[in-house]
C-alpha cells in the first residue's frame, strides 16, 4: 500500500504514521516510511534517535540544460534501491526511515532531497514495499506530490474548529484539477467525545477512515519521546492505529 | 512593540498570539494581529468567527490576483483587507493558502 498522512500541524501525523509503520512492518512487511517534514520527529515515533542521516548532496546531480524532467535526478548509476539501501535508516520491526537532513538548514540539499525522494518514489519495486509518507503539516503544499501516488492521503484531524477549519481546506484542494488525490479519507485523533467523528464528517465532507481516542498512555509516550507502539503498546490508541492498518490490508478501505 | 510567535505546529502559537493580541488591547494598546501560516486560523483564536476568518483569507488571495483596490499604505490596506476585531484587534490574513502544486519545501 502507498499511504499519506497529512493534516495540521500538531495533529499527531508523526505518531501516527509511525505506529502504522511499525504495526504493517511487524507483520513481516517491508516497510518504507518517507518524512518529508523538515521538522524532527517521524524518527522518535518509530522507536528511532534523531539523527541526521538523509540523503547527502552528491547523491544527485542537476541535469543538463535541454534534459527532460525535474532539475535534479539520482546520480548516474544510483538504482532507487541502492537509494533505500544506502540512505535509509533500519529501525524496530525492520522498518526504513528515508528523511532529509534534519540538521542541514540550507534550502537547496532540501530541494534535492526532495527530488530524489520523488524519483526513488516512482522507481522503486512497490510490489515488495509499502511506502508511507508524513508529510508537512498545513495546508501550503498539502499534497507534496503525493496526490496521483498514494493509494490513500489519510487526513489526520483533530476535532477542533481550527482542525477541521485545516481539513475542509485540505479537502477543498483535494477537490482541485490536477492534483487530486485518488483516495482521501479522514483519521479522527485524540477523540474524546462519542460525536466528534460524526461532527467532522459533517463539517469536512471527509469519510472518516477511523477514530483513535484521546489517549493517555500515547501521550506519555509522546512527552518522553518514546515510540508509542513500544511505550504503549496496548493502548487503546494503538489498537485503533492497528484497525486502521487491518483495514486498509484487508481492503475494507477505502 | 512587534512581537513574533513561532514555534513546532499544534505547540498552541495561534492560541498564544491571539491571547496576547488580546489582552494588549484590553490594556489600552493599538494592537495589529497578522496571520502570516500559510493555514491561516487566527481569526478563531482571536473570535471573529470561522465565516470572517475565511473571508479574509480570501481578501488576501484576491490582492494576489489584483481584483482589489490597491491601497497606499499600510493602514488603508488594514482598512481594505483586514477586519476589526473583538477589544479593537485589527486584524489580516497576510499569507496565502492555495498552492497544492510540489515545489521547492
Amino acid at each position: 500500500m502507498r499511504v499519506a498522512f497529512i493534516g495540521k500541524g500538531g495533529a499527531g501525523k508523526s505518531a501516527l504514521a509511525g505506529t502504522f509503520a511499525r504495526l504493517l512492518a511487524r507483520e513481516g512487511e517491508q516497510v518504507l516510511v518517507i518524512d518529508s517534514d523538515p521538522m524532527p520527529g517521524l524518527a522518535l515515533s518509530l522507536g528511532l534517535p534523531v539523527t541526521d542521516a538523509g540523503i547527502p548532496d552528491d547523491a544527485t546531480v542537476e541535469r543538463q540544460a535541454g534534459e527532460e524532467g525535474p532539475r535534479f535526478k539520482l546520480r548516474p548509476g544510483l538504482s532507487a534501491s541502492d537509494a533505500i539501501e544506502r540512505y535509509a535508516v533500519s529501525g524496530p520491526d525492520g522498518v526504513c526511515l528515508l528523511q532529509f537532513g534534519k540538521l542541514r538548514e540550507h534550502v537547496g540539499a532540501l530541494m534535492r532531497s526532495q527530488h530524489a525522494f520523488h524519483q526513488i518514489r516512482q522507481e522503486m519495486p512497490l510490489d515488495r514495499w509499502h511506502l508511507i509518507g508524513d508529510l508537512p503539516g498545513g495546508t501550503r503544499q498539502p499534497f507534496f506530490g503525493w496526490a496521483r501516488f498514494a493509494s490513500v492521503m489519510l487526513v489526520v484531524i483533530e476535532p477542533s474548529e481550527k482542525g477541521m477549519l485545516s481539513a475542509r481546506r485540505l479537502a477543498r484542494l483535494s477537490n482541485d484539477g490536477e492534483e487530486a488525490p485518488a483516495e482521501i479519507l479522514a483519521v479522527v485523533n485524540k477523540a474524546r467525545h462519542e460525536d466528534d467523528a460524526a461532527r467532522i464528517e459533517a463539517r469536512t465532507g471527509l469519510r472518516v477512515a477511523v477514530t483513535v481516542p484521546w489517549d493517555e498512555e500515547l501521550a506519555d509516550a509522546e512527552r518522553l519521546g518514546e515510540a508509542p507502539i513500544d511505550a504503549a503498546p496496548n493502548s487503546a490508541a494503538v489498537q485503533a492505529i492497528a484497525s486502521l492498518v487491518n483495514q486498509l490490508q484487508t481492503g475494507v478501505l477505502p | 512593540m512587534k512581537i513574533a510567535v513561532v514555534g513546532k505546529g499544534g505547540s498552541g502559537k495561534t492560541t498564544a498570539s491571539a491571547i496576547i493580541a488580546r489582552v494588549l488591547a484590553r490594556n489600552g494598546a493599538a494592537v495589529v494581529a497578522l496571520d502570516g501560516d500559510t493555514n491561516p486560523n487566527l481569526g478563531l483564536s482571536l473570535g471573529v468567527g470561522v465565516d470572517e476568518t475565511e473571508r479574509l483569507v480570501g481578501m488576501r488571495q484576491a490582492l494576489d490576483a489584483a481584483d482589489g483596490e490597491h491601497a497606499s499604505d499600510w493602514d488603508s490596506l488594514l482598512d481594505l483587507f483586514g477586519s476589526d476585531g473583538p477589544d479593537g484587534v485589527r486584524f489580516a490574513v497576510v499569507s496565502q493558502i492555495d498552492n497544492p502544486e510540489p515545489g521547492c519545501p
